[in-house]
Formats: C-alpha cells, structure tokens, sequence
C-alpha cells in the first residue's frame, strides 16, 4: 500500500515538470491534531496521519497550483467542536477536499474536519478505504453524534447528492437541506460555520444527468459534460477554476433536538440563508472571471 | 484443604477444549471449582483444571452434570464457528438447540451468573453500517449470511434470556476477531498461514482483541454483578492491509465481484477455511463500539493490537497453552 503513494506521487511528479512540494510545517501540523492514535497509528474513526502526509504534496499541488484556493475567515472558526456546514456541488468532492486543506494547512492551531459522505461511497474500490484515512465517514447520525460528542469537528453538505450531482444551470443554488444536522448541532451544542465555497461547482459542468446509466451502476447520478465522457479519461481532469472558500461566523442556535420537524426546519432555514448571503458574496467578488478572479 | 474447596463456587464452563475456554480456567482455577464440557475431546497440550466432561450441549448427559453439581456460574464459551469440519445441521444443533438447552437447565437448576460469548460477527459487514457499531445497531447478519444464522440466533437466544429471566444474571459479550498465539479460528489461520485473501481495492478497518484481554473481560464479566449485552474489542482500529503486514503475511488479491461459490471453490483448493461471509467482512468495515463495557466494568485492553499480530506465530509452532493471562508481554 505504501509502494502505491510513491508510484502516485513519481508520476504526478513527472507529469508536472514543477516539483512536489515541501508543505512548510506539515509534520508539526499533523502532530497538533486533536487526535489520539493507537499502535497501529490509526484514530477511533480510522483516521490515519500517516497516509495523509504522504497524500498531503499532491493535494497541495492541486490546492495551491491547480485551483489556487484563497481561504478567508478561519479567525471566525472557535475552538473545540464545529459543524461545517458547506455548499455542494461539482459531481467529486474537491469542495470538501479543499475546505478540509484549508482547515489543516492554514488555520491555527491546525484543525481536521471529518467528512460525512455519501452512503455509496463504501461500494467504490479505492476511494472507499482512503476517504476512511484521511477523515472521512458515511455520513449516518451515529457517527456524527460520535465525533461531536468527542470533540471532534464534523463537515456536512446538507444538499447530499441534490448537491453535488446538481447540473451547471443549478450552480450555487443551495438544493432542499436535509435537517439531521440540526438535531445533531442542537443535541451536542455545538456550533455551526457556514462554509461558501466558490469555483468547485464549475469544475465538472455537467449538462445532463443520465440517471438509467447512473441505477445501473449503482451511483446516485451519472454527469455528462461536454468533455465527459465525448474525451474518455480526458473529461475525467476537473477545470482549473480559481477557488475561493468562506468560513463564516459561527452561529450558536438554542433548543432541544426533539423538536417538531417545522421548528427544525426554521433554524435550518437560518443556516441556509446565512450560507447563501456568504456564496453570493463569494460571487460578486468573483464577478465574471471563474479561472482568474480575485476572492478577497 | 478439604474444607476450604467445599466452600468454592462451582463454575460450568462449555467449550471447554478452546484456547480461551482454557484461558479463563487458568486464571479462574485458584479461586473456583470449574466443570468443563465440550464435544470435543480435551486437547493434548493442556490440562483442564478441574473435570473434563465430554458431551453434546443438546444431550441428557448435560442434565446429569448440572444435577450433580449445584453451579454457581455458567460460562457459554462453546459457539461452534463456521469451518469445513462441522455441518451447517450440526452447528445449529449445536449452538441454537444446545445454547436453548443450557439456558434452561440454569433456569431450572438456580444458577446465579451466566456469561454467554456471542460475536461481533452478529451484526454483520454492511456498506450502511455506522463506523461505531453500538450494542443496540441492527444485527444485519442473517440478512445477507446463512452461514451466520446460528451465531445471530445464539445472541438471540441469550439476550431474550436475559430480559425474560432477572433470577439468572446475564452478560452477553460480543468481542472483535478473536487473535492470540493460542487462537486457531478462521482469522488466526490466514493470518498465520502467511497468505491473506484481500479484495482489490477495499482496505475495511477492522478490530482485534487479543486472547488475553477477552479472558479478562470474561472474568471481569463474571466477577461483576452486571447484567446486559456488551461488545468488546481491543486497543483500536487497523486496516486489513495494515494487520496483514504486520502479522509478516503477503495478500493475494481478489476480484470485487467474487461469487461465494468462487470463494468455496477456493477454500477447496487451497484447503483453506475460507467461509463465503468473510469476504464481506473483508469489504465493509464492521467496527465496534465498546465505550459501555469499559465504562461499566473498568475494562482496558492491555495487549497493542500491533503486539498481538506480531505474536501470532507460524502454523507449526505448536504453542502449549501456559500463558498467565495477567503477564502483558507476549513471548
């Protein structure tokens, strides 16, 4: 498994002519995490800082050279346990792996946000093992009642697949918010940061959804592009956009998490709104330019 | 002397001929009379402490053992586990008509303390299954395993037990995969035997206790008067891949698509014990949570998962079972 990343990384490291790069600091980031490891280096939810580091230069790569992520507000993220609230879209879960770097590699203290995933996602060879590795988890209530119970910082995308399989007329258009978060925020008290995140939701423009294909295979959608799959694997390369990522102010929200579906839903209702105030901004400062334009 | 083993208490302990069976007598023998039943005829290797019954759990012979002794304690340690030597017939006899039998004669004979060794294998390996599996998580094994049915109804047969009968204190312990030098079920052997099966691309977590942590937390369960249904694993968590390594054995990889009747055809050519429900296990992570059982007993695993699988040994090595289960180190 180990000789797999050194392959990875010596053909990513050919591909581009710019070298890997040394993440200044990665080693005393990954030691600073709230995380505790038993002998075989693993974390209670199968997180593995090992794998991470070897994987963090081609994330950074991606991060830093490829989509050229520009983070602002982690001052607004408090400590101890969050809810990331996040919006979602882009077909693959670059936004998530994008807000995850930034939180690990820029914030202070270094934090790790657990993602929950889709419940496909164990069913797919190969991402199934490595989401586990560096964080990530089906995103079923128990786990994250789990993790926030233990202090732990949990990233939720309530759209779900009504997110990300969202076609490209539908960008950054929150879909319907499912309301588990909530009950959760509400049950363990814990905060949520509304995360907007610009640029991922146009890498993979998809134009149609080809949802008898998509049963088939047993995924929640199948995207077609205008360069997937007309290109093969070439379609399968996500466009370079500029991305922009908003970690917001946190928002404290009071009540019992047996509430009535309807009360639930009006603070939902506060999230949602909050986080499509923050996107829109993150939009207007992009104006027109998706590949080049500034975020600040 | 005489007089101070009258006044032990009497201990029935089933599977008696396993390594954990023999564990847990080790330790229990200063301080109780144990009666040891099993099928199967006592090991070479090791000496039960106290007397060695064979017997059948669903037999009359049982009903004699319990008259004569008047047992204090009833400890069921005696699942039969899937493997080629026994019928799928014969292992339900066994474990659901037998275990069925045994509850009753603790019922009927005033026993005050039973302790039933179920799996962690009950709740079965499901892409849907939380990455902390709790004592009340659906047991979804009999949904997709036959070869399962018997060890889900054995569970099940304790812990209605448990709820319908208070006189008799029940604890039922669901523990991770088993490993110890003295271990040989179907996880011991591939791991030992230097050749793992993995599907290509999935690295499931998995859990380990050790043979020495489960004997303690089958102690610490009789010795405390709690009642109720706990799993039980060891330090953490560990990637198939990651055990496979350190237990210095190699992976042979197969296809994510394989059929359970490929899997048999294998086990028959490579006369491994290769039961077709393993293969899911070796997919979805099936990880338990056994924050409860520490909490309420003050159990802490003792043995790094890392240590154990190291320790495993080679087929050959024909270990003769001495361990004291309260000496950390493994040699």
């Amino acid at each position: 498994m180990e000789t797999d990343f050194e392959k990875l990384k010596s053909i990513v490291s050919k591909f581009e002519h710019l070298e890997l790069m040394e993440i200044p600091g990665l080693d005393d980031r990954l030691n600073r995490l709230n995380v505790q490891l038993n002998s075989a280096g693993f974390d209670r939810w199968g997180l593995h800082p090992e794998t991470l580091r070897k994987l963090a230069p081609i994330m950074y790569l991606l991060y830093k050279k490829y989509f050229r992520v520009e983070a602002t507000g982690l001052e607004n993220v408090p400590d101890g346990r969050v809810l990331y609230i996040g919006n979602h879209g882009g077909q693959i879960p670059l936004d998530a792996m994008m807000a995850g770097l930034a939180l690990l590699l820029e914030s202070e203290p270094p934090r790790i946000a657990r993602a929950m995933v889709e419940r496909w996602v164990p069913t797919v060879p190969f991402v199934s093992s490595l989401f586990t590795r560096i964080g990530a988890m089906i995103g079923d209530p128990n786990n994250c009642r789990d993790l926030l119970m233990h202090d732990q910082s949990v990233m939720v995308f309530p759209e779900g697949v009504r997110g990300s399989g969202k076609l490209f007329k539908d960008r950054y258009q929150l879909q319907r918010f499912g309301t588990g978060f909530m009950r959760l925020a509400l049950e363990t008290n814990t905060p949520i940061i509304p995360v907007a995140i610009i640029g991922t939701e146009e890498t993979y423009p998809s134009i149609f959804n080809f949802e008898k294909l998509a049963k088939l295979i047993g995924s929640p959608y199948f995207p077609v592009t205008p360069f997937f799959p007309l290109l093969g694997p070439l379609g399968l390369i996500p466009l370079p956009s500029k991305v922009t990522i908003r970690f917001g102010k946190p928002i404290y929200f009071e009540g019992l998490e047996n509430e009535s579906e309807d009360k639930i839903r009006e603070k939902v209702q506060v999230v949602k709104d909050t986080l499509q105030k923050e996107i829109n901004i993150g939009l207007e400062l992009r104006g027109e330019k998706i590949f080049t334009g500034a975020g600040k | 002397m005489n007089t101070v083993s009258n006044k032990k208490k009497k201990i029935l302990i089933t599977g008696a001929s396993s390594a954990i069976a023999r564990l847990v007598a080790g330790a229990l023998s200063p301080k109780y009379e144990l009666v040891g039943v099993d099928p199967r005829p006592s090991p070479s290797n090791s000496h039960f402490p106290g007397e060695f019954i064979v017997a059948d759990y669903h037999g009359r012979k049982l009903d004699e053992v319990f008259q004569k002794y008047q047992f204090d304690s009833v400890m069921h340690l005696g699942r039969i586990r899937e493997s080629q030597n026994y019928s799928s017939q014969y292992r339900f006899q066994m474990n659901v008509i037998g275990t069925q039998k045994l509850l009753e004669l603790c019922k009927q004979n005033a026993v005050k303390n039973l302790i039933v060794l179920s799996t962690y294998h009950v709740y079965g390996a499901h892409r849907l299954n939380a990455l902390q599996l709790t004592e009340e998580s659906p047991l979804r094994a009999s949904q997709s395993f036959p070869e399962l049915v018997d060890a889900v109804e054995l569970d099940h047969a304790a812990t209605t037990f448990m709820w319908r009968n208070r006189e008799v204190r029940t604890t039922v312990l669901r523990p991770a995969n088993v490993i110890g030098k003295h271990i040989r079920n179907t996880i011991c052997s591939l791991l030992r035997s230097g050749v793992c099966p993995k599907i290509f691309g999935f690295d499931p977590l998995m859990q380990f206790i050790d043979e020495k942590d489960l004997a303690r937390a089958l102690i610490l369960a009789l010795e405390q008067p709690i009642s109720g249904v706990f799993n039980v694993a060891g330090e953490g968590l560990i990637a198939y891949a990651h055990a496979i390594d350190h237990a210095n054995a190699v992976t042979i990889p197969l296809p994510p698509f394989i059929t359970a009747g490929f899997v048999r055809l294998i086990a028959e050519l490579s006369k491994m014990n290769l039961p077709p429900y393993l293969m899911e296990f070796f997919k979805y992570p099936t990880v338990i949570n056994d924050d409860l059982f520490r909490e309420k007993f003050g159990y802490q695993p003792k043995v790094k998962t890392v240590q154990s699988l190291k320790n495993l040994g080679t087929p050959v090595e024909r270990k003769k079972l001495t361990t004291d289960i309260n000496s950390d180190e493994s040699v």
